[in-house]
């Protein structure tokens, strides 16, 4: 297994809502390689979302296992959990979640805080990730001062500032118009091909899903098909 | 810890944060205040000295004794002086408002009876040569710009003078003490003057004494001369009742109630409003960083990362109000000293009342915080994020 694919063995996740077990996914088998960048759609309540925060150790299977880069995290304490978070995954959200309060640079300092840098290391390596992503000259703005596609890109330098193996996405682009959306996907697939950052990005956009390698659609809880947008023409 | 994050979150709304501190601030003033009036008043309790006992009518303090009662009380074995003490409750004529205590007493045997007394300037001869002659306090004479030899007109309220005019007093000395328990704020003048005036007519007003000082011999047995001294007016014409200074004292505060008790509900009272504020800012700062604190968990953040930010929060904001507000204590204290100095001169926010002050502010900062950092510590990354997203 290379030392960043995903794979998960018979997961089960269920929801208890209003009295009732709802089996967001079930038994689900599903192996993701390393360096790929994979979309994830389907339907509400298919699981999708499910799917990516159990990925990212921000929750827990009720059955089966989680691995990623051959380290099971069903097994972690919360604290390990947080602390391989740290390590290993970098999450861009739909909402962007940066902290009103910090600069962009701030934001982007903020996960190399968990890592053994100094202040000094730490600047430099959120600012190298800001002008990875375009934003070397807004680096001392604060999120309010940012517009959307903007922010979204502050938030991909900070899920990439500690350069994990994994980033996860979840609808990156659902907030965004169209041209600023490509921006954002063009970079996601920017740091896929050559970083070679395992992505997993949820989506409902299928233009979105279209930049991923491959596809996974999922239904019910349950694994759909995977299209694989490499072997389709027109795109390389 | 994130500390620029807490910094920054501290004024993320910063009405609120102010109105936040400038309630703890003004709570902490006034713990500060309400325990100084409380330890000012045991401070003038305990500082009595033990070989003064104070002799007053058994009736109440503002009934006179017979002048002939100093005669029969030297008498009494133990007994090495006595200082006659005459509430006179006059206004100075040029006062606007302001208020400031004049007793008539024994200059022979007031000093050598209270050595915490001595005169900074003039002489105490003069005070004793001139039966119109009187000594004030320095912060007295400080207060109204007197100098030696001014002549002060006190209107009498209890002595009027008959010939319609104010009483003159002048100053033959400014005396200071060496105990924050006894005022620098008081007039004394010649108990005789009084006298002589109500009996050649010069005056009206009741004819006796307030309260007579006896000063006990070295090595007498305090409690004994007070049996004696009762014992020898139980009959009448006027009983007495005998009291150590400390006692005394205690029961001048008692007067006015159960002060210490009535501070302590009120400074209680202050200290619960005063929590709920900050526990009410807290939990609402814990419910708004919901996503923040999400974010935390989600970058990798340990659970206690969160909660340590809401508590530090809660403490910093405590903090600055607790700083303020001993601050002001500090500034307005001699204020304060100037205006209950002569009703209460132990008054003074002393370095345990400071420290009682910032200790209640910070732990109420550490209970409001401990609620909402409890609460952001069990949320899971998932919960966190998903509550506002």
């Amino acid at each position: 297994m290379s030392q960043n694919s995903i794979e998960l063995r018979g997961v089960t996740r269920i929801y208890r809502r209003g009295g009732q077990d709802l089996r967001v996914l079930d038994e689900l088998d599903l192996t993701m390689a390393g360096s790929t960048f994979y979309a994830l759609m389907g339907p509400s309540g298919s699981g999708k979302t499910t799917l990516l925060n159990l990925v990212g150790g921000l929750d827990r299977a009720d059955a089966g296992e989680v691995l990623v880069g051959g380290e099971d995290l069903t097994g972690l304490s919360d604290t390990e959990l947080a602390r391989w978070r740290a390590d290993h995954v970098g999450f861009v959200f739909q909402g962007f979640n940066l902290l009103p309060v910090l600069t962009a640079r701030e934001n982007v300092e903020l996960p190399l805080l968990l890592l053994p840098l100094g202040r000094r290391q730490r600047r430099e390596q959120a600012e190298r990730a800001l002008e990875m992503v375009d934003l070397g000259d807004r680096m001392d703005h604060k999120p309010r001062e940012l517009s959307g596609g903007q922010e979204q890109r502050v938030a991909i330098a900070r899920a990439i500032a500690t350069d994990p193996e994994v980033i996860l996405a979840d609808e990156p682009t659902g907030d965004l118009d169209r041209d600023t959306a490509d921006a954002v996907l063009l970079l996601l697939q920017r740091l896929n091909r050559e970083l070679g950052k395992t992505i997993l990005m949820v989506t409902h956009d299928p233009q979105a899903a279209g930049y991923a390698d491959r596809v996974i659609h999922l239904d019910k809880g349950k694994l759909g098909r995977i299209d694989d947008n490499r072997a389709t023409a027109g795109r390389s | 810890m994130p500390f620029r994050l807490l910094f920054r979150s501290l004024f993320r709304h910063p009405i609120r944060a102010l109105l936040t501190v400038g309630s703890v601030a003004i709570a902490v003033f006034l713990i500060c205040m309400l325990h100084a009036v409380v330890t000012g008043l045991a401070r003038t309790v305990d500082a009595a000295a033990s070989n003064r006992l104070l002799v007053q009518s058994a009736v109440s303090l503002f009934v006179d004794l017979p002048l002939a009662y100093q005669g029969k009380m030297a008498a009494v074995p133990g007994v090495e002086a006595i200082c006659k003490w005459q509430w006179f409750g006059g206004r100075y004529e040029q006062d606007k408002g302001g208020f400031f205590a004049q007793f008539g007493i024994d200059p022979e045997t007031f000093f050598a009876s209270y050595p915490e007394i001595t005169l900074q300037e003039g002489s105490l001869e003069e005070f004793q040569k001139n039966r119109s002659a009187c000594i004030v306090g320095k912060d007295l004479a400080a207060q109204y710009g007197w100098q030696l030899g001014q002549t002060v007109p006190i209107a009498g309220t209890i002595f009027t003078r008959t010939d319609g005019r104010p009483w003159e007093f002048t100053i033959a000395g400014i005396y200071q003490t060496s105990t924050p328990t006894i005022d620098q704020q008081t007039l004394y003048f010649q108990f005789e003057y009084l006298r002589q005036s109500l009996e050649t007519g010069g005056a009206v007003g009741p004819d006796g004494v307030g309260v007579y000082m006896l000063r006990v011999q070295r090595g007498a047995d305090p409690v004994a001369i007070q049996a004696a001294v009762d014992a020898l007016f139980a009959n009448g014409p006027q009983r007495v009742q005998t009291t150590t200074e400390a006692e005394f004292n205690r029961q001048f505060v008692s007067m006015l109630g159960d002060v210490p008790l009535l501070m302590q509900m009120v400074g209680g009272a202050v200290l619960f409003a005063i929590f709920f504020a900050v526990l009410n800012t807290m939990i609402m700062t814990g419910r708004e960083r919901t996503r923040d604190i999400g974010v935390l968990k989600a970058l990798g953040f340990p659970n206690g990362t969160a909660g340590m930010l809401l508590l530090a929060e809660s403490l910093l904001l405590c903090g600055l109000g607790a700083t303020l507000g001993v601050l002001a204590g500090l500034l307005l204290e001699p204020a304060f000293q100037a205006a209950v100095g002569a009703m209460l001169p132990g008054f003074g926010f002393a370095g345990d009342t400071l420290l009682l002050g910032a200790i209640l502010a910070l732990g109420i900062g550490v209970v409001a915080g401990l609620v909402p950092a409890f609460r952001a510590s069990r949320l899971t990354p998932v919960q966190a994020l998903r509550e506002v997203g």
